[in-house]
């Protein structure tokens, strides 16, 4: 077994896996907070990445300029969303929550394909095609760049929750909405707070990975399955077990893909899905919320 | 009397949709007469899930395409006859539906809605990527049913199937069957506590609409002879989510109008076609917003307006 090879999968599974992070501990954001699946998270994080295109060759922003204002960009979007569509729903509208949050995505990405055509895209950057070399490990340095941003933006997330006042606020709705009330806090403001966080974050997974793969309108229905699928291995509602599933689930799709037809891979998730469904239904790291 | 009223309807109906044929050559519209055929079907099974017993579920699609891809697997590589493919896609779909309910239910409701719709993404990857079983994205073609080559036969038969089907799930959903449904929608503690096991007919609905599915899948390919993954498209089950929405959740005749009106629709809004699926969109926002009843809420509505001022 090549040794080089097998760290190899294991690094670019990791970059997939931080990525995947970012995205499903958005939508475990969202859920724990408000109680909605988002449907259309894939359709921010497409969003990012097509807003991320235009900024570099239209705009000609740098690579740093392009990541920092398409997150602030995806904040607002997501402070809009809340205010549009998510306000109005209220704690047992569960499917509804999903029908109107699938219709946005039906929106979004078909206005996408109608406004810019299935013709995937790439984005031009500096760094494309250099990488950095560790002995015989090579690794392009978009896909280190992308695993410094996604680990930064974890670790922003992580002390957030745990470290600050707001944080504190977020964890206390997510055990239960009343006794946050009886506190004294505004479910409302946190809620948005949330929302902003987790569009930002699908935001900012799809500015970071543009580069990295093509970009095209219907690159957010890919990742949205998956992002489900990891939500519940880690637990509904427990954030930090969605970034660790993610990152796991990163790292099993790449050694699968190493060694067995790539088909597989894809479908690794969706079984352990279920096997966590079958025999741990609170989610592989407990903690997590049975609805 | 009215007892007698709707099945005699619906008998009628069936009797008329028969003669179509008779009076238009139109390959056209037959097509439009045979999609209407299979929404309906599909639609209302949806709603037996969703409307009636308050399961979302994106699975749909899935046994429809699972009916269709086994059907064809077992004509063309085992040489069955299509009459035992047809039942064998249907049960094959009935236990697909049986194992994701059975799994995610136990958990919740909202579980179940995951699982149903990574199952159905995941089903139309099966299909696209093992290309040793399903020739991937090229499909399996040449499927033929012999003596139904005629596209007036093949609409026959479709339509047939889909009274018999349509009629079926109207004679469950009259019983004790379809009030115990609803019970478990409206309160399922209070269900519970009169004797109703949630789950077991939670399952039985999901399995009953799976098989339907599956018939309507296992026809649909041999009607268009030939199946390939995009019998699994995420489009189906956005039509039948705005079929099932605006014909009101829960309402039987209301949701087999949508079917028709929303069948029809595609045809009159040609111009294209991501357009017409981001006018969905919308209208799904819309009505989630602003009448999350739909069209047969507002019908259930006004009849009780008028039995409330009627005294």
């Amino acid at each position: 077994m090549d040794g080089i090879y097998l760290l190899q999968l294991l690094l670019n599974g990791l970059v997939i896996g931080v990525i995947y992070a970012l995205i499903a501990m958005g939508l475990s954001l969202i859920f724990g907070l408000l109680g909605i699946v988002n449907f259309a998270h894939g359709e921010f994080y497409m969003l990012g990445a097509m807003l991320s295109f235009f900024a570099v060759t239209d705009l000609h922003f740098s690579y740093w300029t392009t990541i920092l204002s398409v997150t602030l960009v995806a904040s607002a979007a997501g402070l809009l969303f809340y205010h549009l569509f998510l306000s109005s729903l209220r704690q047992g509208d569960f499917e509804r929550s999903i029908l109107l949050t699938l219709g946005i995505s039906m929106v979004l990405q078909n206005g996408g394909i109608f406004l810019w055509t299935v013709t995937p895209r790439i984005v031009p950057t500096p760094y494309s095609y250099a990488a950095v070399t560790f002995g015989e490990l090579q690794i392009p340095v978009l896909r280190l760049f992308t695993l410094c941003i996604a680990t930064a933006a974890f670790l922003a997330l992580y002390v957030l929750l745990n470290r600050t006042l707001i944080g504190k606020a977020m964890r206390g709705l997510s055990h239960s909405r009343h006794a946050a009330a009886m506190v004294g806090i505004d479910h409302r403001r946190v809620a948005r707070l949330a929302v902003m966080i987790g569009i930002a974050l699908s935001g900012l997974a799809g500015a970071t990975l543009a580069p990295v793969y093509s970009v095209q309108p219907t690159m957010g229905s890919a990742f949205v399955f998956k992002a489900f699928a990891i939500v519940i291995i880690g637990g509904l509602g427990n954030i930090l077990g969605a970034a660790l599933a993610a990152i796991l689930l990163g790292i099993v799709e790449s050694l699968i893909g190493g060694f067995l037809p790539l088909t597989l891979a894809d479908a690794a998730g969706f079984v352990g899905m279920i096997l966590v469904l079958l025999f741990k239904p609170e989610g592989l790291f407990g903690r997590g919320v049975r609805v | 009397m009215t007892a007698f009223r709707a099945p005699a309807l619906g008998i009628l109906a069936w009797l008329a949709l028969l003669g179509v044929p008779l009076l238009t050559g139109s390959e056209y519209l037959l097509d439009t007469g045979i999609a209407i055929a299979t929404f309906a079907v599909l639609s209302t099974g949806l709603n037996l899930i969703y409307g009636y017993t308050g399961l979302l579920s994106f699975a749909q699609v899935a046994f429809f395409g699972l009916g269709g891809y086994c059907a064809a697997l077992l004509v063309t590589r085992l040489d069955f006859s299509f009459w035992l493919a047809l039942p064998a896609g249907a049960v094959v779909a009935t236990l697909a539906g049986l194992l994701i309910g059975y799994s995610s239910l136990r958990l919740s409701r909202h579980a179940f809605a995951i699982v149903s719709l990574s199952f159905a993404l995941l089903c139309g990857i099966v299909s696209r990527d093992w290309v040793s079983l399903t020739r991937g994205s090229m499909g399996i073609p040449g499927l033929s049913l012999p003596g139904f080559d005629d596209p007036a036969q093949m609409y026959r038969l479709m339509v047939t199937a889909a009274a018999i089907l349509l009629a079926a799930f109207y004679v469950l959903l009259s019983s004790r069957l379809g009030r115990a449904l609803r019970a478990i929608k409206l309160n399922e503690p209070l269900a519970q506590s009169q004797g109703i096991d949630p789950l077991r007919y939670k399952l039985l609905a999901i399995g009953v609409s799976a098989a339907a599915s599956g018939v309507m899948g296992a026809l649909f390919v041999f009607h268009l002879s030939i199946v390939d993954p995009s019998v699994f498209d995420f489009y189906y089950t956005e039509t039948m989510l705005i079929m099932v929405i605006l014909g009101g959740a829960g309402s039987f005749w209301g949701v087999i109008g949508a079917s028709v009106v929303f069948s029809i629709v595609p045809d009159l809004l040609r111009f294209s076609s991501d357009l017409r699926l981001m006018l969905y969109g919308v209208v799904l926002v819309a009505a989630m917003l602003l009448f999350p009843a739909g069209f047969g809420g507002l019908l259930q509505q006004r009849r009780l307006a008028r039995w409330s001022t009627q005294r």
